[in-house]
């Protein structure tokens, strides 16, 4: 009646489709980042050993690009931080006093991110784009200037566009593991004398840094490829690699060079990527997740 | 024993224990998440052209919007496509679940980074990984080369939701259903599956708002017909801010919500059935 490898064959659809439509894409990536194009502009891949063509490499580490790499690399460290900084005491109030509605509170926060993305980057330029709402009262209050003030078109517009789209990514995991913690902990702190700061920085820090983690890395990954808010709230002086590679892909550029910039993109965040990795196996090991 | 109580209580008042600041912030960034928000529904309603100047309550633009009929099959073709791909993503990634808390062996754990890495590999990669694939493949770029790639990004999501309650699930009661006579496969479908409706309900609700919003996959692989919705919204934001867009957004906004809401119960439910499975879990394991 019981059948061996029941469970297993369950892995083998969705196994299949992961392989096809999400491992071999990553290798097309890769063998199109050493290849070149037809005469037809269609792409010649090409297959490791079989003579890697390293001009593609050349271009986009001698050049022009590098700027957009380290500028997508600071705004989503700024971006993380930000939300660190944010999120973290706003989900602690959340979890530790919020009461009977703590889950309610939570809910308010994740729920705009269930508006189109689209939308909320949108949302900004109806607010504080230069013919914006917010320009219209300054002009009102008779500030003088075409606009008033100019909001978007800078870094920090960029910067704030990424916390309003990713925000929420930081304050579950931390709010999930404030909750978890044993407030008696807290208590123990405060009975052993500790100041209220000594109790945060040796026992509720350490005690929910895994939650930290996590929304780092949950948000510091996707800010990265993000190219929307950097298109829409920012300048050309602001353009993210995720705009570079947009443009290669979808306005006509030479598509080799794309695989090698996503390539480039993709060893650069490697790191955070096996660094959650790891640390989410091991959570399912121990049976956490 | 009160006398404790009444010193912990008021020590509570002091210090870094009083949140009230941290109330005060928890406002503040409710505010900055809802009002942008809250502008572009209340100008969809704007009777003028401006931005700026609110001239009266019309539907206007909601007029302009349903009158246009290359939106209009935008917002017919979002919802086939959010409807399909929550119909296989849930199916397939139900059973990556199921395989990967019950299957023995090192292929679960290959299986279990194969699902993680989806979830965190930044979407403009595995769009342009999937814009070559469908080239190479020589398939035309159309809705359905966008509902496979929606399906793949979104089969981690059900897993990750119904292996959290799977996990959780006591074993020995199918074991019962197996003792009295139930197939293995029988066993699954009249005892544990019931027990995973929550998480399977809340997962596809889940699926269909990714896929309904989702724009960088889609316009990596949408081809030349029409497109979802927010790719349509990408192109005619490139062309500049109008009123429209506020009418559409709004739309979107009220059925993205509307799916949110229904989540919520689905999952609340899952909290009150939890414990007493929760408990029995370690022995089952």
């Amino acid at each position: 009646m019981r059948r061996r490898g029941l469970w297993s064959s369950f892995l083998v659809p969705p196994g299949l489709w992961l392989v096809a439509l999400y491992v071999v894409p990553l290798g097309l990536i890769v063998a199109a980042s050493f290849g070149t194009v037809d005469f037809l502009g269609r792409v010649i891949y090409s297959w490791p050993f079989s003579g890697w063509d390293l001009s593609n490499y050349h271009t986009v580490l001698s050049s022009a690009y590098l700027p957009a790499f380290l500028r997508s690399l600071t705004f989503a460290a700024l971006t993380t931080l930000l939300c660190v900084l944010i999120g973290y005491p706003v989900a602690y109030v959340i979890a530790r006093y919020g009461g009977r509605v703590r889950h309610l509170l939570v809910v308010l926060l994740v729920l705009p991110w269930f508006v189109d993305y689209l939308i909320r980057v949108y949302a900004w330029i109806v607010l504080l784009g230069d013919n914006g709402v917010v320009n219209g009262w300054l002009g009102d209050l008779g500030m003088s200037g075409d606009p008033p003030v100019q909001f978007l078109g800078t870094w920090w517009a960029v910067v704030g566009g990424l916390f309003y789209s990713y925000f929420p990514f930081m304050v579950l995991p931390i709010y999930a593991a404030v909750d978890r913690m044993d407030s008696a902990l807290v208590e123990a702190g405060k009975d052993l004398y500790g100041t209220p700061w000594q109790t945060f920085r040796y026992v509720t820090f350490p005690a929910t840094f895994q939650g930290v983690v996590a929304g780092a890395v949950l948000v510091f990954l996707p800010a990265s490829g993000d190219f929307a808010n950097a298109e829409f709230l920012g300048s050309p002086g602001t353009s993210m690699i995720g705009n570079v590679i947009n443009g290669t892909f979808n306005q006509g550029g030479y598509v080799p060079l794309g695989g090698t910039l996503t390539v480039c993109f993709m060893v650069g965040i490697a790191a955070f990527m096996v660094f959650y990795l790891r640390s989410a196996s091991r959570a399912s090991r121990e049976g956490a997740l | 024993m009160s006398a404790v109580a009444e010193g912990r209580k008021h020590r509570r008042r002091k210090g870094f224990d009083r949140p009230r600041f941290l109330w005060a912030l928890y406002v503040g960034i409710c505010l900055y998440l809802f009002v942008p928000i809250l502008v572009v529904i209340i100008y969809s309603f704007n009777s003028s052209k401006s931005l700026q100047v609110f001239g009266g309550l019309s539907t206007r633009w909601y007029r302009a919007f349903w009158n246009d009929p290359d939106i209009k099959a935008s917002l017919v073709a979002s919802f086939e496509v959010a409807a399909v791909t929550m119909i296989i993503a849930t199916v397939l990634g139900t059973l990556l679940a199921f395989g990967l808390v019950r299957a023995r062996g090192r292929l679960g754990g290959t299986a279990n980074i194969l699902m993680l890495l989806p979830l965190i590999t930044p979407e403009i990669v595995t769009a342009v990984g999937l814009l070559l694939l469908f080239g190479r493949v020589h398939t035309e770029l159309s809705l359905k080369t966008i509902i496979l790639g929606h399906i793949t990004f979104s089969i981690s999501y059900v897993t990750v939701i119904v292996r959290a309650r799977l996990s959780l699930l006591n074993r020995e009661v199918e074991e019962a259903a197996m003792d009295l006579g139930a197939t293995e496969l029988g066993a699954l479908r009249l005892v544990t599956l019931p027990a995973l409706y929550p998480a399977i309900g809340a997962s596809a609700l889940l699926v269909f708002v990714l896929s309904f919003d989702d724009f960088v996959t889609s316009v990596f692989i949408s081809g030349a017909g029409t497109s979802p919705l927010p790719v349509r919204i990408y192109s005619l934001l490139r062309v500049g801010v109008s009123p429209e867009i506020n009418a559409v957004g709004t739309t979107m906004i009220g059925i993205t919500l509307l799916i949110a809401l229904a989540t919520l119960p689905l999952l609340l439910w899952r909290r009150r059935t939890e414990p007493p499975a929760a408990a029995a879990a370690p022995a089952s394991e």
